[in-house]
């Protein structure tokens, strides 16, 4: 009996090269000899996947507050402090974001010696700070909800735009992942090579 | 005095201590949880593992695999002298803390 297959592509994609057999084997040898007795094949299964989306959130973790802090910041801005230019903050939000992705993206590839690692993460660091997002402006709005707060919602793009616009950043983060993968495993060959 | 160890890091450092040779991640996770009385995740003991070695106090060596778990490697650590200093400190710095006091402490509660 083994774990699901995909979930254990996706804990090596989060783990350092040096450490993906030793901790899968660590994993998969509880699975095995204790957890599958005890608890039957579909808890296993589970169990599994819980521990690797344990690693998953140690990977993404610091890149999922920094972006969705970010954005959450920039919301309070736009709904408490209204303004007709959003040209500054929108730069200042959308740098964090780019550094931010591309950041994961390269640490991740440069780990694990794998540029797939750094798009995945990169991918899942931007749905994970969507739904702490979506959290954030969910607890902001029972927060305030008044007329000229609402005002301000409509005229910076309105609550639609504030839940669904972190959500829409997968593809970017994809493309983002990738660029800064090629980077993270070519700057691990050369180190490496050195 | 180095940086003092938190209570996880020393649960950890103490349960290699205790394996001796057979400290790889699987049996440093179970016994850490004996000690510990609770469950604990693997991820919490890699990360405590991957920081203690960084940091000098650990030193680490792959082993062979087993069937169960499908021939990958174990990794086994040994405690460091710099880990068993660190180790000796915070003990010190609880028994200074603890320093007058007979225990268990008595009073209401």
């Amino acid at each position: 009996m083994s774990p699901p297959s995909w979930a254990d592509a996706l804990l090596r994609l989060a783990l350092p090269r040096a450490d993906q057999d030793s901790i899968s084997g660590d994993l998969l040898e509880e699975y095995r000899q204790e957890i599958l007795r005890t608890k039957g094949h579909a808890a296993a299964d589970l169990w599994y996947v819980v521990q690797v989306f344990g690693y998953v959130w140690r990977a993404t973790r610091l890149g999922a507050l920094v972006f969705s802090g970010a954005f959450l910041t920039r919301t309070v801005w736009d709904w408490l402090v209204p303004t007709a230019d959003f040209t500054t903050r929108s730069a200042v939000t959308t740098s964090v974001a780019i550094g931010t992705l591309a950041f994961v993206g390269f640490r991740a590839a440069f780990r694990s010696e794998s540029i797939l690692s750094g798009i995945v993460l990169a991918g899942l660091t931007s749905q994970i700070a969507a739904v702490l997002s979506a959290l954030g402006v969910t607890s902001m709005l029972l927060l305030w909800h008044d007329a000229a707060t609402i005002d301000a919602i409509n005229g910076s793009g309105g609550l639609g735009e504030a839940f669904v616009l972190p959500f829409m950043t997968l593809f970017p983060a994809v493309v983002l992942g990738a660029i800064s993968g090629v980077c993270g495993r070519v700057l691990r060959r050369l180190v490496h090579a050195a | 005095m180095a940086d003092v160890l938190g209570s996880f890091e020393q649960a950890v450092l103490l349960a290699i201590l205790r394996l001796g040779d057979e400290a790889y991640g699987r049996a440093i996770l179970k016994e850490v949880q004996r000690r510990l009385e609770r469950d604990v995740p693997h991820g919490a003991v890699h990360a405590t593992l991957e920081r203690l070695e960084q940091k000098g106090l650990l030193r680490s060596r792959l082993g062979s695999g087993t069937p169960a778990r499908a021939g990958r490697a174990r990794r086994y650590y040994r405690v460091q002298a710099a880990g068993i200093r660190a180790l000796n400190d915070a003990r010190a710095a609880v028994e200074s803390l603890w320093d007058g006091l007979s225990w268990p402490l008595r009073g209401r509660t």
